[in-house]
């Protein structure tokens, strides 16, 4: 009888992890904007953007997810950031097949692609580097993962593709995500509904809380929030972050191309 | 006690006009508004000494310089997204290079596992 637990444990991984995606269309761009609050002084950095697109290949069709963040004309010559986050998943159960991450910030330079094998559940990792003179270098590994792990940008558009309608205020529920060659476990929190103002008009929106177990960044459960709109699209409309100083804030300018 | 107000006046006041320079703009306000205090203070506990009153009036001149810059950056400039050709480029190279990558992937088998 012991058994029966881990078996329905089991069961319910099986289930969240090949859940069926009723809510991301190919075509749907979101634009926000990110900024940065001090005590009211709001100050714009970067535009944000999330779009998915169909990706043809000979044999099947999948889903691209892709997330950029580009800083505005004013910061480029202090701190310049290009970042591009995207993911191939399959349009029906959104699970992630290759994961690439360019990111460019300030100098920095940093591409990581992750290509999954879901049967033998691995992931083939790259990841190329520049050096300060200019070099670039690479270093090829394989990560085993669990069977329910997925990367930065899937996790997100997963976040969105769940039943929040059945879910009841306090629940918890932790994602493993697949970041640096790392596993981490990212807990989400259905704190309250709330209606709030947004670009797209007053939305009653699901309000999360994330939190990073083991991670000094994302610390709490109430200082990083997520608001999604409480309708069939889930569409992310707006986000705070706490910063050792003041908040950062995500929201929403445009949606376009919504499912529902 | 004036001499404190004057020092604190300096700092942030140049604080002031540093923060109105750089993108982060917005936040000068802040320090602005400490050195106007301080400057108001200082104003008030040297009444009699002349020679005080230089310094305080530079304090009111930078800070009205920051507090010129902030409000003009606030009002004319908008946040315009800069040049992303080169990652409108990478993202089609990215873009082919997957394909190519998942060319042998069924996903279809992986989907009714």
């Amino acid at each position: 009888m012991r058994l029966l637990p881990i078996l329905t444990l089991i069961f319910l991984g099986t289930l969240s992890a090949f859940a069926q995606n009723n809510t991301i269309a190919a075509g749907e761009k979101l634009s926000y904007s990110a900024s940065y609050n001090m005590s009211g002084l709001l100050t714009e950095l970067a535009q944000v953007t999330m779009e998915t697109s169909e990706v043809k290949t000979s044999k099947s069709t999948l889903l691209k997810l892709k997330c950029t963040a580009a800083t505005y004309s004013k910061w480029d010559s202090f701190f310049k950031i290009r970042d591009l986050y995207e993911s191939y998943v399959s349009p029906k159960t959104l699970t992630p097949f290759l994961y690439n991450r360019d990111i460019s910030e300030g100098g920095y330079e940093k591409f990581m692609k992750y290509k999954f094998n879901h049967k033998t559940r691995t992931v083939a990792s790259l990841k190329r580097k520049k050096r300060s003179d200019g070099t670039t270098w690479e270093e090829n590994t394989s990560v085993k993962i669990g069977a329910s792990t997925r990367d930065l940008v899937t996790t997100l558009y997963h976040i969105r593709n769940l039943d929040i309608h059945k879910a009841s205020i306090g629940d918890t529920q932790n994602f493993t995500v697949l970041f640096d060659n790392k596993e981490t476990v990212v807990k989400v929190k259905y704190l309250s509904k709330e209606t709030i103002n947004t670009a797209l008009g007053k939305k009653e929106c699901y309000k999360l809380g994330i939190s990073l177990s083991n991670s000094n960044v994302l610390k709490g459960n109430s200082d990083n929030l997520l608001w999604l709109t409480a309708d069939e699209n889930k569409v992310p409309v707006y986000a705070k972050f706490k910063i050792s100083v003041g908040n950062g804030e995500l929201k929403i300018k445009s949606a376009t191309g919504l499912k529902h | 006690m004036k001499k404190l107000f004057i020092i604190l006046g300096f700092i942030t006041s140049i604080l002031a006009l540093v923060l109105a320079v750089t993108p982060l703009s917005k936040v000068a306000y802040i320090p602005s508004v400490a050195a106007l205090i301080c400057g108001v203070f200082a104003l008030y506990t040297s009444k009699d000494k002349q020679h005080a009153k230089k310094s305080i009036q530079l304090i009111f001149l930078m800070t009205i310089i920051a507090l010129a810059l902030t409000t003009y950056k606030a009002v004319f400039t908008k946040a315009e997204l800069g040049d992303i050709k080169q990652l409108e480029q990478k993202e089609e190279q990215l873009e082919e290079e997957s394909i190519e990558e998942l060319e042998n992937l069924d996903i279809d088998e992986i989907d009714t596992q």
